[in-house]
């Protein structure tokens, strides 16, 4: 066996062992690739090495994106943003069959989009909506799967931390602002696919429908929501616009959101300094993710991993059509057990050659793959939205399990027509010219 | 609490302090990055590089604060079937293979990075601060680090505080 | 890494396959592996998937990446007698820069890198610097007032821009295009093949010819692996090398026939200036320069007289 092979096995082996025993996902990395590593490199250049990428892995202006948008999102987690944004959502839908679900999923598009993290559009809207939807009628299990699911379209609706690791991770052939642009459409799609499911339901349980708002009603909490939403614009006009670069974006983000919690007084001066804790944590978190990835996949390059499974799946697929589905089958497995940052991390510099050798934009795979990990992080074993979902709506997460299959074999649906339909991503950012 | 939980702490807050103050700064830089551009006309060229070093310190400091605190993101679905035994076993191995790790990788090939780039005397572009700096922080925290492990292992081994 | 009698030499550097510099560098390869009869083999690393040219620079110093090409700007962070080499107008033209780097003044500067355990092999030709815009054409000094021109993150590039006019503003180059359309930058500054392989050509529409400065690229052995080949090898490799860098000077020149026709019939102007003008602007960068270093003025003074 080629030392190569014998590397990658090491790799691997090592790095599911580790990540069964508990180790923390980033250190699991870690090892691995210090392991396979020293198989190839001397000890010392090797340990050198591997510091030298973990510290130049994260020297990134435009990673800087990620704590910003982390705290903007922190600062709106705290007031009464969702509450606005909620009521906004019902004086719209609450009067069709099943009106609380629609609130529910349009409320966590909302705040979705607005924070950038499915797992805070999930906690904030899922503490208040299961109640409200439980007094209806609706399930706690269910309100659960409706809550988790839609919160997934805020990391496909900019501003989307996950969308900036995929630029880091594709080298700079997609741009952050053609991305952000790319997600809206398969965003609101995937929304509106929830959406038709929960019709389905609400008509054939007999779900109440809410009463039917008036124009001034909905005017009324349209201008309460008014500020919050301006923010959408704000970030994701500016980046358009060219008025300054996604990392700025962000800091503007925090710099909006500080503004506006002071001035409805859902925050004060001294709050900042936990709510910067806070999301100093989330940052490290998921910024140690980012260093360690970003080791493992020059260990992949360097060993020319990525080179060897793309001549793989080229030679023996040797279809399109066959390969795109090869790629989405393995992601979706990769997804139930990895979170969203890693993955991307590390898979997208192994797929991404292939899929543009077939023609695929870079910016296009972007939004495949991230909506394909959207599905993973509401499955088992490890899924992280479907933690938090299930735990903010009190339920267990083996209860939610069934109720929530049929809203996960919507989102693969949906994961097909955006593969195979290149447009859904593509229109937007073709009409901009990013 | 005994000593050793006292000083925990005190280098618990500390950190926290850190991470809260380089935010706060990183915050303040890229803003008065994007305010002198519109309104004074000019960009500075530190404004970017500082950015990029205050967040490779957040983060890898903040990783150590994290292991402190055992809030890093791992996968118990495994974990969770063990016997109470088992998973006292795993997380003192767990600690030993962390603590293998910030001493092998983050100490010992950190230190090499700080002393290789130091040697030779590497400036970083526009701020001409020596990179060794910046990368001083690898080893730093990769001994803070240690130090926690050895503190949740022995913990563990006094049967304490399993989770 | 060993095999049985054979070693390898990983080379790493961040420009596509269709650049005449990895083309030069393929040479090297095939020169290298035919000098040595298959005894040391050049594994080649494109498109930055080994790093950015600093991050590949100090992966030499720790010795687990063997070789690299860089521009000899960025290598001016690490060893300063490059910083010579991107003084603007020092050279009058391609005969005398060539003259200069190949000759003794260009070989003692190769030399200067051992000392921070960075060999440099040769120069390969990287052309000359212009502005590109994409709304305002650069006809003379005065045109650039106001302008955001992206540089390198490199104090003298900046100095430069700034000196003549500009407003330098230093940007990471994956997010250029992007920038460029958007307004974010008004412009930028580059050779011909590099003008179009970006395929920043699409979105301006003035390509100025001032040539500013003609910084070349340098390929480079870390120290860790050049000590560790036999006396017969270190020749093999210095030779390839040579050999590599006249070939690669005629891809050079091919490339930036086709990319100044690609640019031409793609609409772009191009503008002829007056360089005097631009030269003229400029000299404070290099009044500056060996006020910060004048310990390198005389070899400033002896490239000038040269
Ligand atoms: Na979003
Ligand atoms: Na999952």
């Amino acid at each position: 066996m080629s030392i190569e092979i014998i590397s990658i096995i090491v790799l691997f082996v090592s790095f599911f062992t580790l990540l069964l025993l508990k180790v923390p996902v980033a250190y699991s990395i870690g090892i691995a690739t210090t392991l396979s590593l020293l198989l190839n490199i001397d000890k010392l250049p090797g340990l050198t090495t591997i510091a030298q990428r973990m510290t130049t892995g994260i020297d990134s202006f435009a990673l800087l994106a990620i704590p910003f948008f982390i705290l903007a999102g922190d600062i709106m987690k705290r007031g009464g943003i969702a509450n606005r944004l909620i009521n906004f959502a019902k004086s719209l839908v609450a009067s069709l069959p099943g009106g609380l679900a629609y609130v529910n999923i349009l409320a966590s598009m909302l705040f979705g989009a607005i924070s950038g993290s499915a797992l805070a559009a999930a906690s904030a809207i899922g503490s208040i909506m299961t109640d409200r939807m439980e007094e209806e009628g609706y399930p706690r299990t269910l309100s659960a799967s409706v809550n988790i699911t839609s919160s997934t379209t805020g990391l496909l609706i900019p501003p989307s931390n996950i969308l900036i690791v995929y630029a880091l991770a594709s080298g700079g052939t997609a741009s952050v602002a053609a991305l952000f642009i790319a997600g809206y459409l398969p965003g609101i799609l995937l929304g509106f696919a929830i959406m038709g499911y929960v019709a389905f339901i609400a008509i054939s349980k007999g779900y109440a429908k809410g009463k039917r708002a008036t124009f001034s009603e909905i005017w009324m909490y349209f201008r309460k929501a008014f500020f919050s939403l301006l923010l959408l614009v704000i970030v994701v006009g500016g980046i358009v616009a060219g008025i300054f670069t996604a990392t700025e974006a962000s800091v503007i983000a925090v710099l909006y959101a500080a503004i506006l919690s002071l001035a409805y007084g859902d925050m004060k001066i001294k709050d900042f300094s936990g709510v910067l804790l806070s999301s100093a944590k989330t940052t490290a978190v998921v910024m140690f993710l980012i260093c360690t990835s970003m080791a493992m996949s020059w260990l992949f390059s360097f060993e020319g991993i990525p080179e060897m499974i793309s001549v793989f799946l080229l030679e023996s697929l040797n279809n399109k059509f066959a390969i795109f589905l090869a790629i989405n089958l393995i992601l979706l497995i990769i997804g139930t057990f990895m979170d969203m940052t890693p993955a991307v991390l590390i898979f997208t510099p192994i797929f991404l050659p292939v899929v543009t050798t077939l023609g695929m934009d870079p910016v296009h795979f972007g939004i495949v793959i991230v909506l394909n990990l959207c599905i993973g992080i509401c499955t088992p074993p490890v899924g992280t939205l479907l933690f938090v979902g299930s735990g903010v709506a009190k339920v267990s997460v083996t209860q939610v399990i069934k109720p929530l299959l049929p809203f996960l074999a919507i989102m693969v649906a949906v994961l097909m027509l955006i593969s195979f339909i290149p447009e859904i991503s593509m229109f937007l950012p073709r009409l901009f010219d990013l | 609490m005994s000593k050793v939980d006292l000083i925990f702490n005190r280098v618990s807050r500390i950190l926290e302090v850190f991470m809260i103050v380089i935010f706060a700064l990183l915050v303040l830089d890229v803003l008065f990055q994007v305010f002198s551009r519109y309104l004074l006309g000019t960009s500075f060229t530190w404004t970017e590089e500082f950015a990029r070093f205050a967040l490779i310190w957040m983060t890898i400091l903040g990783a150590a604060y994290l292991n402190g605190k055992k809030e890093h993101l791992s996968m118990d679905f495994l974990y969770q079937k063990f016997s109470e035994t088992n998973k006292r076993k795993a997380s003192i191995l767990i600690e030993v293979l962390i603590f293998l790790f910030a001493l092998i990788v983050m100490v010992i090939g950190g230190l090499n990075l700080v002393y290789t780039t130091l040697h030779l005397e590497q400036l970083s572009g526009t701020l001409r601060i020596p990179l060794g700096y910046v990368y001083a922080i690898m080893p730093f925290s990769g001994f803070l680090i240690m130090c926690f492990s050895i503190y949740h292992i022995s913990n563990f081994l006094k049967n304490k505080n399993i989770e | 890494k060993e095999e049985t009698g054979t070693k390898v030499l990983y080379l790493g550097h961040t420009l596509p396959q269709t650049h005449p510099v990895h083309k030069g560098i393929l040479e090297f390869q095939k020169a290298l592996e035919q000098k040595s009869n298959g005894t040391l083999k050049v594994k080649i690393f494109p498109d930055a998937q080994l790093g950015s040219e600093r991050e590949v620079l100090e992966l030499l110093q720790i010795g687990s990446v063997a070789a690299t090409k860089v521009s000899a700007a960025t290598l001016s962070n690490f060893v300063p007698e490059y910083h010579i080499l991107g003084i603007p107008y020092l050279f009058r033209d391609k005969d005398h820069q060539f003259e200069v780097l190949e000759g003794e003044i260009g070989k003692s500067i190769l030399q200067k890198g051992s000392k921070f355990w960075l060999r440099g092999l040769c120069y390969y030709d990287a052309g000359s610097r212009s502005f590109y815009t994409s709304q305002k054409a650069i006809r003379t000094p005065e045109d650039l007032k106001g302008l955001k021109i992206r540089v390198m993150n490199n104090q003298m590039a900046i100095n430069m821009v700034n000196s003549m006019g500009g407003s330098a503003t230093p940007l990471a180059y994956g997010e250029l295009y992007t920038a460029i359309q958007q307004g974010v930058v008004d412009g930028a500054e580059n050779n011909p093949p590099s003008f179009v392989s970006s395929n920043h050509y699409e979105i301006s529409k003035y390509y100025t010819l001032d040539q500013h400065s003609s910084v070349p690229d340098v390929l480079l052995i870390g120290t860790k692996f050049w000590d560790k080949l036999s006396e017969e090898e270190k020749v093999w490799v210095q030779e390839a090398a040579d050999e590599s860098a006249q070939a690669q000077k005629k891809f050079w020149n091919e490339s930036v026939e086709e990319s100044m026709k690609i640019a031409r019939e793609a609409g772009v102007e191009i503008i002829i200036p007056d360089k005097s003008l631009f030269a003229e602007k400029s000299k404070s960068v290099v009044e500056e320069f060996v006020k910060e270093f004048p310990e390198m003025e005389p070899i400033v003074n002896q490239i000038k007289n040269k």
